[in-house]
């Protein structure tokens, strides 16, 4: 009588191993397809974390990015080099998020630098510093002369500002406390010299 | 010979004598930083200026690469519609085509595979239970009688 369990013929165990190899090499492929998705996915989710503590009433620290210089002053230079925003720890930073092409930045550009030079007249450690963003670089330094500005600006070249700051569009502006925390967040244009002061005043009285 | 060296001349001018560069051309290869969308379609503002400055270049007489390349200096290697062909980025080139690759070499392992199948196998329908056989019964005589 012959064994059921009896070991498979030569061929077909040739066949089985081929079987076996392509459906392993099968499942590596699916694998790594899936991690590739999964990191994707991971990378373009829109992180809230900022906002989130600053609704808590926590200050969340401030990324440290390093960028390249598109307008020196105020410390902040020199002009096409990088400048990392942990070398203004001890100042309070007012960060504005803006771009040529953004029509409410035009607006707010002139009440940025007249809080800029409000602080500078009066020798505080309060600084303006744009990020120029999503732009061209002539543009930026077009838009820089036409409204006369006199504070410092940095580059997002590669795109890491929407990462670190976790912004929605353009303008947005942050208030960063001298231990390097975001104090506070603006999203959309500063229509007032007021929207502002009071916050950095309460960090870095004058 | 001056038919040769006019024909000499023409393929020498072809590149000036041939399309000139247009702006789309240039934007196709490109995509949008604000909407990623190509660029040739979009009218984010932010777009409308990058194609101005295409324009701009194209009249001062750069190349296409030229181009391409400043505009990569002045937003990153992400302003590029298509990923590099090299480092990390070089993946989404690759997993595509080892993929058409694994599914042209499964195709003759796959037909061998239903060619040795034998006729039949796992297609034959289980007996049926004494019950069900009974039930058979009953059911053909009633339409029999019918």
């Amino acid at each position: 009588m012959p064994s059921s369990s009896s070991p498979p013929s030569g061929p077909r165990q040739g066949w089985d191993r081929r079987r076996t190899i392509g459906a392993v090499a099968a499942g590596v492929a699916v694998a790594a397809l899936v991690a590739l998705l999964a990191i994707g996915l991971l990378n373009k989710g829109v992180e809230t974390s900022i906002a989130r503590a600053l609704d808590a009433g926590e200050r969340p620290p401030a990324p440290d990015l390093e960028l390249p210089v598109l307008v020196a002053g105020d410390g902040v230079g020199p002009a096409g080099g990088t400048f990392s925003l942990e070398a203004l720890r001890g100042r309070t930073v007012i960060v504005n998020v803006w771009a040529s092409w953004c029509i409410p930045c035009k607006t707010e550009a002139p009440i940025l630098d007249a809080i800029a030079r409000r602080y500078r007249e009066r020798g505080a450690p309060v600084l303006v510093l744009g990020i120029d963003v999503k732009d061209l670089s002539e543009n930026a330094l077009a838009f820089w002369e036409r409204y006369d500005l006199s504070y410092p600006s940095l580059r997002d070249r590669d795109g890491d500002v929407d990462g670190a700051l976790q912004t929605t569009g353009v303008p947005e502006t942050f208030v960063i406390d001298p231990q390097g925390r975001i104090a506070y967040r603006k999203i959309g244009e500063i229509r007032s010299e007021e929207q502002i002061t009071p916050v950095v005043d309460d960090l870095a009285p004058a | 010979m001056r038919a040769v060296l006019i024909a000499l001349a023409l393929v020498l001018a072809a590149p000036a004598l041939g399309a000139a560069l247009s702006v789309n051309e240039v934007a196709s290869e490109l995509r949008c930083p604000t909407c990623n969308t190509p660029l040739d379609v979009s009218n984010a503002p932010a777009a409308v200026d990058m194609k101005a400055f295409i324009a701009d270049r194209i009249e001062r007489g750069w190349t296409k690469q030229q181009i391409i390349d400043a505009l990569v200096e002045d937003f990153g290697p992400s302003v590029l519609a298509t990923p590099p062909k090299r480092g990390f980025d070089l993946i989404a080139w690759l997993v595509p085509a080892l993929g058409v690759a694994l599914a042209l070499a499964a195709i003759p392992i796959v037909t061998r595979a239903w060619a040795r199948r034998p006729r039949g196998e796992g297609a034959a329908p289980p007996e049926p239970t004494p019950e069900e056989a009974r039930r058979l019964e009953d059911e053909l005589r009633r339409l029999g009688d019918v």
